[in-house]
């Protein structure tokens, strides 16, 4: 694992970031990578949020939001998905790698499947770095 | 003492200059008011002196300096640096310095790319260019990614009685106040809500509209199905009148750049249309709404693919 890399997570207050907690409660295991930032809905996350985080550097960016369905906010979520189709899409416009993005729902009764969603996203990260790092070579 | 005035340009088109004499009989009173000291496109002063005395590449001091066009190779740094030393307030005019503008659209492919395909395809040259020419930077930037910059009055090209307002305010030390609106909060056409929004389309038929009938009749062209970058570009293009291109009833091309200075006017479109139902990927050659804004590491080269 690389050390200085970092993944910004937002996580809504109301499944994702209760998920993380019961993670820590239940003394589940993730990669220190993982940089949590508590929004209220994963629906208010803007793409220029997204962007910000890969500008400064962040080698990947995560929402998570409640399954579809399950909002707090009837909708919020929904917005999240149609936000994230044009991150994935804009991403590679911008010069990133699409990978460096993903979006998932996570209920608060779930911290294995939170956690299970960081190792992969930390693990896509470390195969698109040694590829990068092979390009570079060559 | 009159205030003295530089103006400079870089990678530019001279539309920005076109724009200031476009001003009409005001400009003789502003020339009443400054006394300009450098002014490539009127007036024949040279670098370093008319017999060549001073250091290359030097310019007269000055009390504002203006800046278009933006930064693509050394010459450009080393004037722009000149003019940020010379002159007390720094304008950047026009949106090639504020946001790179048109020149910045080569950053979607690499220096190398560009030079090659330029000046290389279709002719029996082996040199791309001559060796004297000066060295190209990595991108095109803006130029307050360089110096630093008091003024930014973008526009392709700004109106000239913004520019006028803004020079007779710093004369007379008053203070002054940008358009910081986007383009839809001046426009007067009918807006009827989220579900009267039609899929975009490519611009190859005309608006729908009543010749007859004023600006404000007509059915605002997002909804029609245009795609008119209007929410996510700075105002000010058609003074407390509608946006220029509204009036003649094409959609907005966002040449004023982001609404607010850190903006991305792609990513905030995309947004705008997903956000409101609308399936983006219905808009073909996305890259190109950043035409405006290319500066400001926005516009990068496509990451290469294994």
């Amino acid at each position: 694992m690389n050390r200085e890399q970092k993944i910004i997570a937002f996580c809504c207050n109301w499944c994702s970031y209760a998920a993380a907690d019961l993670a820590g409660i239940s003394r589940l295991q993730y990669p220190a990578s993982i940089r949590i930032i508590r929004v209220m809905c994963s629906g208010m996350v803007h793409p220029e949020m997204v962007m910000h985080a890969l500008a400064q550097g962040a080698a990947g960016v995560m929402i998570i939001g409640c399954h579809l369905g399950e909002c707090h906010y009837i909708k919020g979520n929904e917005m999240a998905l149609a936000r994230a189709e044009v991150i994935t899409d804009t991403l590679e416009d911008l010069g990133y790698a699409s990978e460096q993005f993903q979006l998932t729902w996570v209920s608060s009764a779930e911290p294995e499947r939170l956690v299970e969603a960081f190792r992969n996203m930390c693990g896509r990260l470390a195969v698109l770095q040694s590829e990068q790092s092979a390009d570079h070579i060559m | 003492m009159k205030p003295k005035l530089n103006f400079e340009w870089l990678h530019a088109c001279s539309g920005c200059e076109i724009s200031m004499l476009n001003w009409g009989e005001q400009l003789l009173d502003l020339f009443d008011q400054v006394e300009i000291v450098h002014f490539p496109l009127l007036m024949d002063h040279k670098y370093g002196g008319q017999l060549g005395e001073g250091a290359p590449l030097s310019l007269p001091e000055a009390d504002i300096g203006l800046v278009s066009g933006g930064v693509a190779h050394q010459e450009h740094l080393q004037v722009l640096q000149e003019m940020r030393k010379q002159c007390r307030t720094l304008i950047a005019l026009g949106t090639c310095a504020t946001h790179g503008g048109i020149p910045a659209m080569r950053n979607q492919w690499s220096t190398a790319d560009t030079l090659h395909t330029v000046f290389t395809a279709g002719t029996v040259d082996k040199e791309i260019s001559p060796s004297s020419a000066p060295a190209f930077l990595d991108r095109v930037y803006s130029i307050d990614e360089k110096v630093r910059v008091d003024v930014s009055l973008p526009g392709c090209p700004p109106q000239p009685q913004l520019i006028g307002a803004v020079i007779k305010a710093l004369v007379n030390k008053d203070a002054f106040q940008l358009p910081q609106k986007s383009v839809c909060e001046t426009c007067p056409t009918i807006r009827e809500g989220k579900k009267k929004m039609a899929p975009v389309q490519r611009f190859l038929h005309n608006a729908d509209y009543d010749r007859d009938q004023p600006v404000s009749e007509m059915q605002c062209l997002l909804e029609q199905g245009l795609v008119c970058m209007g929410p996510v570009t700075a105002g000010g293009c058609g003074g407390k009148d509608t946006p220029l291109c509204l009036q003649a009833r094409v959609p907005c091309r966002g040449c004023y750049g982001p609404v607010q200075p850190g903006g991305n006017q792609l990513l905030d479109m995309m947004n705008a249309l997903a956000s409101n139902g609308i399936d983006h990927r219905a808009l073909v050659d996305r890259k190109s709404l950043l035409r405006f804004s290319g500066a400001h590491g926005l516009l990068k080269p496509a990451r290469k693919k294994n």
